[in-house]
């Protein structure tokens, strides 16, 4: 059996606070992913999504420790720190930031930083990386003159466009992007959403999506997995969350969604996440939920099968005709 | 051309600067209540005859704006007035200090700038590593001690190995080229020494903290997400980066150079434009004073002004 | 958006009172460098105001042989005068805090005045009192001071207005920046639309505000008006019917103590000087970093994350 793309196995995260406090920001997530699959990952800021995907790439500050394991193409990556990933970065797996406004170094031309990337890893060098560089460009729809420009005459689109472009320059396996279109006007969210979805099918790419916002995810993917606290609380099809949620925070996810033609009023989710730097006991969302009962109070619910592909954390799954 | 509003700004910037400065300059010694060159009975050693040719020349008896187109003439012919302590033309005295004062400040900026660069961007790099703690506390310590206290305790230690007083030996008699060459050379490597060392405190702490602020951008990170390994993202994205804000600082620390400056001469007898300062403050020369202030003023408004062109060169974000 | 999507933390409340006072605290308590600064400030602080207390002979008095060497009674040292050196530093501590505190004050009164008006108030206030502080940034401070304290003529009065006058350039410039940003915040345009003045506005939402950076840049500018009285000082512009550090540097360098190997009448005032120096740094440095979002983030960093073995995790984790 050939191992998937990318599996990731009870990840755990953890940052140093002043005075030997630590954040868990991470709490034993595990996904797995095939080629060309699309995933999103879901949740509110400060969930752990964005420390997940980061600590794939090995990409966290020193202040972080790191637990579990990364596999990619069945080599666990995190094992040799910092020098058993880096050769991995950008050659298999490469990152769209958020907010692409300055993931751009300002003083280097567009091209230049799209070339940098293949010279390095040996994909291409000289006349043929500017070359490649060019058709990247085209690819996302700038033009390849445009390239001798600075990031700072170029539109926030534009720059999510040269970023997206960036990522593929050493066309690499799996892409993550970190909430791409966040920073953008809600006009040209849907261009950029387009192209992250054309490319992934012309060119097979495996799509990691994090963001805030469930219509973005409905737009790209075709599963999700939502976080909640440091943990996935429930991940399956797109179609399974949305018609048949089995946690009761994708339930109310997706109705505080606003309605992108509707003047309705938004409804929201009272409450807040729960601090992270104090061990939690029971069901993290326990305070937060309108179905909470006394076994949530003390038991922390782990995750189980609820259907076909279709993981949930609820202790109202193992009650018999109760559904979150 | 891409930015020509620029340098337009700038330069008109660095001329209005000169103006204020030179204006700034009269108001100080003559405008202001007991001003020093209208006073004549500050005058040390004034004849009757001196008091007449300096009355005559700077129009001490007109109104004071007729004085002030007075001084603005001069000026433009070179003019700075008369020393009182040599009775030579202020510009001849000024132009002999300056051509002492360039080498030894340059040479003591330049090593501080190199040294100073290079141990910011590895303080900064290695942040929060003992390497980074010795080098940040070396800087603060050479920072916080007075110039002159340095220069005399340097004096302590070296006086034994090194020439610490004057520019050359005034017992070397008919040197050739060369021999006079090293002969300044050595003069001049206690005083350098001793601005290098203070200015290297500055400059590193300058650049450290740039160098952190640049770290912390997301390009960096994308950098570093490229597979770039540590010194390449140093050395491809994040120098560069904090050059700008250190091109800056380092030209608004140029008046710290001067002061600098100043009191090296003061404690090492270099005959400069400091020196200069030293002894027309001891001397009541206020024409030398007055003199020198200026130069000093020009030139920390030229550099500045260089400063403001490399950064444009630097930055293509500047446009206007 | 909805409102579940609001970042916690960036919540628009103003900070209160309290909040912003264990913000001093939290910088001195959580950084080293912080509490050594703090230390060594309030140390000569201390040394400062009982100066008159614990100076043990009197800084007149001639109690020895010149250039006597450091001994039981007198552990510095005499001077050139056969003063005791202890005694010298101790009162040199007065006038050189005395000099750096209300220099730093004036300075800041003046700085941070400049700073709020042109930040609050924006448009032509901005662009002419800016324009105003530009022109005295190029200008050289010392020469400066230099030639007024050479026109004015030697007394510490002077010394503290001259430095005070020349030292508010670079805390106009950084409160602006700050005032500029408190200025929008949501409680202050809150506060700004229940109708309350302007005057009302600065003192009692903006400032606070800014206190901490003020603060910070007090500290600062202490240090560097300490360097500027040994300087004036060295160059003959102190006032001399009082010892300051910078006087005693002075002295010692007149009177040749360097030949003459009499190290104790030139090291110790340096150092302390340094120690004041330094421990402005640190502390000031620290607030102002604490202060900085921008230094809490670094992506490059010669350590990396740390691997830990999940032993015993996973089973409480799942």
């Amino acid at each position: 059996m050939s191992s998937p793309l990318l599996e990731v196995r009870d990840l755990h995260v953890w940052f140093d606070l002043p005075r030997h406090r630590e954040l868990h920001a991470v709490q034993g997530v595990s996904f797995e992913l095939e080629a060309g699959d699309r995933l999103g990952l879901v949740g509110e800021s400060g969930c752990g999504k964005t420390t997940a995907i980061l600590a794939v790439m090995g990409l966290l500050p020193p202040s972080a420790s790191v637990a579990g394991s990364v596999l990619l193409d069945g080599e666990n990556v995190l094992v040799g720190g910092e020098d058993s990933v880096r050769p991995h970065r950008w050659v298999d797996v490469a990152m769209v930031f958020q907010g692409a406004m300055n993931a751009l170094n300002p003083v280097k031309t567009v091209a230049s930083q799209i070339a940098e990337p293949m010279e390095l890893h040996g994909t291409a060098s000289g006349a043929d990386a500017r070359r490649r560089a060019g058709d990247l460009l085209e690819m996302v729809g700038i033009g390849a003159e445009a390239g001798e420009r600075y990031p700072h005459e170029f539109s926030g689109v534009m720059r999510q466009r040269a970023a997206i472009a960036m990522a593929l320059a050493c066309g690499p396996k799996l892409l993550l992007a970190d909430e791409p279109t966040t920073a953008l006007d809600v006009m040209v969210q849907a261009q950029i959403l387009e192209l992250l979805v054309a490319l992934t099918k012309d060119l097979g790419l495996t799509l990691v999506l994090v963001t805030h916002d469930l219509p973005v995810v409905a737009q790209v993917c075709d599963r999700a997995a939502v976080m909640y606290a440091g943990e996935i609380v429930e991940s399956g099809p797109m179609d399974a969350l949305f018609h048949e949620p089995r946690h009761p925070y994708t339930r109310l996810l997706f109705a505080a969604t606003p309605d992108l033609y509707g003047e309705d009023e938004v409804l929201s989710i009272p409450g807040a996440p729960p601090r992270l730097d104090e061990p939690l006991v029971g069901c993290p969302f326990r305070p937060r939920c309108d179905r909470a009962f006394d076994r949530c109070v003390t038991e922390h619910p782990s995750p189980k099968p609820v259907a076909e592909r279709h993981m949930a954390a609820c202790h109202l799954n193992d009650v018999p005709a109760a559904s979150a | 051309m891409r930015g020509a509003d620029y340098v337009i700004k700038r330069t008109a910037f660095a001329l209005i600067t000169i103006f204020v400065a030179i204006t700034l300059n009269f108001v100080l010694f003559r405008a202001l209540p007991g001003s020093a060159v209208s006073d004549l009975a500050r005058v040390p050693h004034a004849t009757p005859q001196l008091k007449a040719a300096l009355t005559k020349e700077f129009g001490l008896d007109k109104p004071m704006w007729e004085q002030y187109l007075l001084y603005l003439k001069e000026l433009t012919h070179g003019n700075f007035g008369v020393s009182y302590v040599n009775q030579q033309p202020v510009w001849n005295n000024l132009r002999t200090a300056l051509g002492n004062t360039i080498p030894m400040v340059l040479l003591g900026t330049l090593i501080a700038m190199v040294l100073g660069i290079f141990t910011g961007v590895v303080s900064a790099w290695r942040r929060g590593t003992a390497v980074d703690h010795a080098s940040t506390n070396l800087a603060i310590a050479f920072y916080a001690v007075p110039t002159q206290w340095l220069g005399l305790v340097l004096i302590i230690v070296f006086a034994k190995y090194l020439p610490t007083y004057g520019r050359t030996n005034v017992y070397l008699l008919a040197p050739t080229f060369w021999q006079h060459l090293k002969d300044v050379m050595i003069h001049m490597l206690m005083p350098s020494t001793t601005l290098a060392l203070t200015l290297y405190g500055e400059y590193t702490l300058i650049v450290r903290s740039a160098m952190l602020e640049t770290l912390g951008e997301d390009y960096v990170l994308t950098a570093r997400a490229k597979g770039l390994t540590g010194w390449a993202v140093v050395r491809d994205h994040a120098f560069r980066n904090a050059m700008l804000p250190t091109v800056t600082l380092m030209a608004l620390s140029l008046g710290y150079v001067v002061a600098g400056a100043i009191l090296v001469e003061a404690v090492f007898s270099w005959p400069g434009i400091g020196r200069a300062v030293y002894e027309s403050v001891f001397n009541n020369d206020y024409p030398m004073l007055q003199g020198a202030f200026l130069i000093l003023t020009l030139s920390v408004v030229f550099f500045n002004f260089v400063a403001d062109l490399l950064y444009f060169r630097l930055d293509p974000r500047i446009t206007a | 958006m909805s409102r579940l999507f609001i970042e916690p933390g960036l919540a628009d409340a103003e900070p209160s009172k309290r909040a912003r006072g264990s913000l001093l605290w939290d910088v001195v308590r959580e950084r080293p460098s912080a509490a050594i600064g703090a230390a060594l400030l309030g140390t000569f602080v201390l040394i400062a105001v009982f100066a008159r207390l614990i100076e043990p002979y009197g800084i007149h008095q001639q109690v020895g042989p010149v250039f006597q060497r450091p001994s039981a009674h007198h552990w510095l040292g005499l001077d050139d005068g056969g003063v005791d050196m202890v005694s010298l530093l101790i009162e040199g501590a007065r006038i050189s805090l005395t000099v750096g505190f209300a220099a730093a004050l004036v300075a800041t009164f003046i700085g941070g005045g400049i700073g709020v008006l042109a930040g609050y108030f924006g448009g032509w206030t901005d662009v002419v009192l800016m324009r105003i502080t530009d022109y005295f940034l190029v200008v050289p401070d010392v020469p400066l001071m230099i030639v007024v304290a050479a026109i004015w003529g030697p007394s510490l009065f002077h010394i503290i207005v001259v430095i005070g006058i020349l030292l508010w350039t670079t805390t106009a410039r950084i409160i602006r920046a700050q005032v500029k940003s408190v200025r929008e915040r949501v409680y202050v345009k809150r506060a700004r639309s229940l109708g309350a003045g302007n005057f009302r506005l600065i003192f009692r939402h903006v400032l606070p505000q800014v206190a901490p950076l003020m603060i910070a840049n007090v500290v600062l500018t202490i240090a560097v008006a300490i360097f500027d009285e040994t300087a004036l000082a060295f160059l003959g512009l102190g006032d001399p019917t009082s010892t300051s550090w910078g006087t005693i540097i002075e002295h010692a360098f007149l009177r040749t103590a360097m030949s003459r190997g009499a190290w104790w009448a030139i090291v110790p005032p340096g150092v302390c000087v340094a120690l004041v120096v330094m421990g402005c740094y640190l502390l000031g440095q620290a607030i102002e970093d604490a202060l900085n979002p921008r230094l809490r983030v670094a992506h490059l960093s010669v350590k990396t994350f740390r691997l830990r073995p999940l032993a015993g995790r996973s089973e409480e984790a799942v």
